[in-house]
């Protein structure tokens, strides 16, 4: 499909990674909603094994940059530990996906979701607090 | 800028001939051509997914229910609509209007109910689907019919249109776009007008919603209403869009099933919106063709017409149709004989061209560019109304899309200069 994104992104769009709605998940977080794009919303679920994201999974409603994001910070946190899975921010997506333009990051909403995915396992798991500081620019 | 050569790729009926000559197809006014994506998505759907929605109990039926109720929630986003529930899917943008004026008759409709010597007021732009409904519906229920006029410039008089408006203006329905002039309205403006006087808002988004980015936010209307066979989705499926206050208040249109929430012998209560307004079985599969839609479970993708134009950016469709449409007009204005109709200013028109060939018939000169390959529109393009006040029989319309390109506008108007010089009488 003809597209001004990268090939990668409209790759990860058309066919999205680890989409699921897992009925059983250690943890979930949501992320999107913000005031510019209000439609765009991602859930993510995962499971925790040995401290490392086993399976993740997401269900994404957007454009295709949220699509296709989604889909990309799944990938990247396949496998991570939860502490890596921290760091996987909207630039880190941005990159791996070879770009997005300027006034559609704020489309990027599932590193907000996994985030609060991990913080609420950690919660869950270890008693940590979970209002840990919202990560802006994720 | 876009890729030409990709996106022509994607659209499979431009490796067509027609007589022998490479299809030009310059009529997308009138209808569009899909790309792969799209009739794929078709394919899907019945091939997959095929239930009916909302009443199959199986997995499938829940899963068609999905596809199309996100396929709602993709155009609702499209166009800047709050909430899902908001947009209504219908054939075309003809039976969003047919919607809105029967629905505003009845007394259900309550406080919003148009009554005897209510005034509407329409544009002599208008196309036929936007002035034949309130016609009709006037004559039937004793209201008033006004209509804006056009300065020469092929723009609308707003002062003369302001003049209209008064207290008894209970509706104001305008075209974004003219389909004939090309002539883009200034719809927020209009809208703050009807509004000032307590009149509700609709909009024809026909010819704007394909061509350029359109945020009911940021217009203020009440409703609006396009058609998806003009933005590379399949005939047959058209989207109303309507506040949620005003659905929530209106009369059914409709009445059938599917738009109901409980029945007795003697009378029924009714779905919640859109569903209210959808009865029957929808065409599920083009609505899903139109909006695109994800199945969560196996994360497979049924590519829409809106995903197609969102993944080209809307703001890149319009920059490539300006300039398309600039070469076009520079082109005319060197031709003898001819008169161009609509605005001077590219940054005032849709991707609209409309010209008559003095002393020729529009459809002749159509003829005549269909025996080299170049698909054009001629007469009266549903705007009968509009031709008269013009003082001409019709006009030949060039519309081009996202997938022409500058070489088959310099074509066109190589083989027009030479109907107009030696072909024509």
């Amino acid at each position: 499909m003809s597209s001004r994104y990268t090939p990668t992104l409209i790759d990860h769009f058309t066919q999205p990674r680890h989409v699921g709605m897992p009925e059983e998940a250690d943890a979930s977080g949501q992320g999107g909603g913000g005031p510019l794009c209000p439609e765009d919303m991602a859930t993510v679920w995962i499971r925790v094994r040995d401290g490392r994201i086993a399976e993740i999974y997401h269900k994404t409603m957007g454009c295709p940059v949220a699509i296709a994001s989604s889909s990309m910070t799944c990938v990247l946190a396949q496998g991570k530990t939860l502490a890596e899975a921290l760091e996987i921010t909207r630039e880190r997506v941005i990159e791996a996906l070879g770009g997005v333009p300027e006034h559609k990051v704020d489309s990027i909403v599932a590193p907000e979701a996994l985030h609060r995915a991990v913080r609420a396992y950690l919660e869950k798991a270890q008693g940590l607090p979970t209002e840990a500081p919202s990560p802006s620019g994720a | 800028m876009l890729d030409l050569t990709a996106i022509r790729a994607d659209f499979p009926i431009l490796q067509r001939t027609i007589r022998g000559k490479p299809l030009i197809y310059l009529d997308n006014a009138a209808t569009t051509q899909r790309p792969r994506s799209v009739l794929e998505t078709l394919q899907t759907f019945y091939t997959t997914y095929n239930a009916n929605i909302h009443r199959s109990p199986h997995l499938l039926g829940q899963e068609a229910t999905e596809l199309y109720e996100q396929a709602h929630a993709n155009v609702a986003r499209f166009i800047g609509a709050e909430d899902e529930r908001e947009i209504v899917f219908l054939r075309n943008t003809t039976e969003a209007v047919n919607l809105v004026g029967v629905s505003l008759l009845r007394p259900e409709s309550g406080p919003l109910q148009l009554r005897p010597g209510d005034e509407v007021v329409i544009t002599v732009m208008e196309h036929h689907s936007n002035l034949v409904p309130w016609q009709a519906l006037c004559r039937q229920a004793g209201l008033t019919l006004r209509v804006a006029d056009l300065r020469e410039d092929g723009t609308l008089d707003l002062e003369q249109f302001a003049a209209l408006l008064g207290p008894r203006t209970r509706l104001v329905a305008c075209t974004h776009v003219s389909n004939v002039l090309g002539t883009i309205n200034p719809v927020a403006e209009i809208g703050r007008m009807a509004h000032r006087v307590g009149a509700l808002f609709f909009v024809d988004g026909a010819q704007s919603v394909p061509h350029m980015p359109v945020s009911v936010r940021e217009i203020g209307c009440d409703f609006l209403a396009f058609s998806g066979h003009k933005m590379l989705a399949p005939m047959g499926i058209g989207v109303l869009y309507g506040r949620r206050e005003l659905l929530e208040q209106m009369s059914p249109f409709l009445y059938g099933g599917d738009m109901i929430a409980d029945v007795t012998l003697e009378g029924a209560t009714w779905n919640e919106l859109p569903w209210k307004f959808e009865a029957g079985t929808a065409d599920v599969a083009a609505g899903i063709a139109l909006g695109g839609a994800e199945d969560f479970r196996s994360g497979r993708r049924l590519l829409g017409a809106i995903d197609y134009l969102e993944a080209l950016g809307m703001e890149e469709v319009r920059a490539h149709e300006q300039a398309l449409l600039e070469r076009l007009l520079e082109g005319l204005k060197g031709m003898p004989r001819l008169h161009i109709y609509g605005p001077e200013e590219i940054e005032r028109r849709g991707a609209v061209v409309s010209f008559h060939v003095e002393g020729a018939n529009p459809y002749l000169v159509a003829q005549l560019l269909d025996d080299e390959g170049i698909a054009v529109r001629a007469g009266g393009h549903c705007a009968h109304p509009l031709a008269r006040r013009l003082g001409i029989p019709g006009t030949v319309r060039v519309s081009p899309y996202l997938y022409n390109t500058p070489e088959e506008i310099d074509q066109f108007l190589a083989v027009l200069e030479e109907i107009v010089r030696r072909r024509l009488p």
